[in-house]
């Protein structure tokens, strides 16, 4: 009986009465696929409608969050699309709760639980950062300096010529052959050491060889380093570049967001 | 497969990248050419019909190709089901053109793999890692795979 309540309450909610499509079998796809994901682990959701926790497997790829019943299950059971989502330490009966929550008129809010305190910490911080937003800010940045460096150097530009229209249709940016090479970078295994949601991320990467005198280190709370940016929502032009309306200015985000992040850390260090 | 419908309703709803009235023929034999509302936010293609607030669905352009297929039209082609074409028509050779960069970009994927490419670069030129002046440098989401490699887009050329 209850969930006839349930789904006569979404449609008459829905505008258009019929529930919305998604391409799901691809996208249960792209949470099976080859590609690493960006995050694995066991948590606790909170049911839909009761309030037990369900212990599921979770996969985060890109701004997509997905849950499987058990860790070798074939296909997801659902899937939380994490743009425009913030995600909060929250009161609860359980332990290592965290909530991810979203800015529209009734949403719903996703309560989860960590088995640790670094295990939920690792998620909140995986999981802020997930959206398409954040990537694209962090793209963009990386291409400037790039063009920046270039030209100091007065070198080869990368890019490729820009697309002419009557022939063959390419991506403008550099294609995606190049792998880099062994110059003295080692890599992180990433996927590999992801596993159970545990691991922090001091363990996750090799540093950079090159590193004798430029001061590149693990960067795990060491002095001198910047409280890395919050991701942004999507919210009005108020942080827009002069230089290139619809993104966001990254250093003016990266303060401003900053200043934001120590202070709920110091909110939620004077509630424990 | 449960996803979160109200949310990505309000996701629609967001300033988009693309936006327009395109004809759109659905994947399966049979599916005729409509004229939908067809609108570009992050790596999701929605699509209205032309009057209506909520969208009928939405694809996710994740492990995806994009292909030209003449002059006005180009399909989305999903790696899951390579016989399934959704196909867009256009009004001008152009705006196929525009449209099939944009989708080609709009792939979480695709930009994580020119993050990479950057920040490579800029070690490669300047010895440093550019990520880590904002401590970013750990995040998973910026390393290269452990071996895999991670396919970029496919176009298909005319």
């Amino acid at each position: 009986m209850n969930d006839i309540v349930e789904i006569n309450k979404a449609t008459v909610e829905r505008g258009r009465g019929v529930k919305m499509k998604l391409n799901e079998r691809s996208v249960a796809h792209y949470a099976t696929c080859d590609s690493p994901p960006d995050k694995t682990g066991f948590l606790f959701k909170k049911g839909e409608r009761n309030t037990a926790y369900h212990r599921r497997w979770f996969v985060l790829k890109g701004n997509m969050l997905f849950y499987f019943e058990e860790r070798d299950s074939r296909e997801p059971i659902g899937v939380i699309v994490l743009e425009g989502c913030t995600v909060e330490l929250c009161e609860s009966t359980e332990e290592f709760a965290f909530a991810i929550k979203f800015d529209c008129a009734k949403a719903r809010v996703y309560k989860m639980a960590a088995e640790n305190q670094a295990a939920m910490e690792s998620w909140v911080k995986a999981l802020s950062r997930a959206s398409f937003d954040y990537m694209r800010l962090v793209v963009k940045e990386l291409e400037r300096q790039l063009e920046e460096v270039q030209e100091a150097q007065g070198g080869v530009s990368c890019k490729p010529k820009s697309v002419r229209r009557n022939q063959a249709i390419r991506s403008r940016l550099p294609r995606m052959r190049h792998r880099p090479k062994k110059s003295g970078v080692a890599w992180c295994k990433g996927p590999a050491a992801m596993s159970n949601g545990s691991i922090e991320g001091a363990s996750s990467c090799a540093s950079w060889d090159g590193s004798e005198d430029s001061g590149i280190h693990m960067s795990t709370g060491t002095e001198g380093v910047r409280a890395p940016p919050v991701p942004p929502r999507r919210r009005g032009a108020s942080l827009e570049s002069p230089f290139s309306p619809g993104t966001g200015c990254f250093s003016k985000l990266h303060d401003w967001y900053g200043r934001e992040v120590q202070e709920l850390r110091a909110e939620w260090l004077e509630s424990q | 497969m449960r996803f979160n419908e109200k949310e990505l309703i309000s996701l629609s709803r967001q300033p988009s990248e693309m936006a327009a009235e395109l004809g759109m023929r659905g994947p399966k034999k049979g599916d005729v050419l409509k004229k939908r509302l067809v609108k570009l936010v992050v790596n999701f293609l929605f699509y209205f019909r032309t009057d209506e607030e909520e969208p009928i669905g939405a694809l996710l352009l994740e492990q995806c190709r994009v292909e030209k297929e003449d002059s006005l039209t180009f399909s989305i082609i999903f790696l899951d089901e390579a016989e399934r074409k959704y196909q867009f028509e256009c009004d001008s050779e152009e705006q196929c053109g525009e449209w099939i960069d944009s989708i080609i970009k709009a792939s979480y994927e695709f930009m994580r793999s020119n993050l990479i490419f950057y920040r490579t670069e800029i070690h490669k030129l300047t010895g440093k890692d550019p990520l880590e002046q904002y401590g970013i440098s750990d995040e998973t989401r910026f390393q290269v795979s452990n071996g895999l490699q991670l396919k970029a887009r496919e176009t298909s050329s005319l």
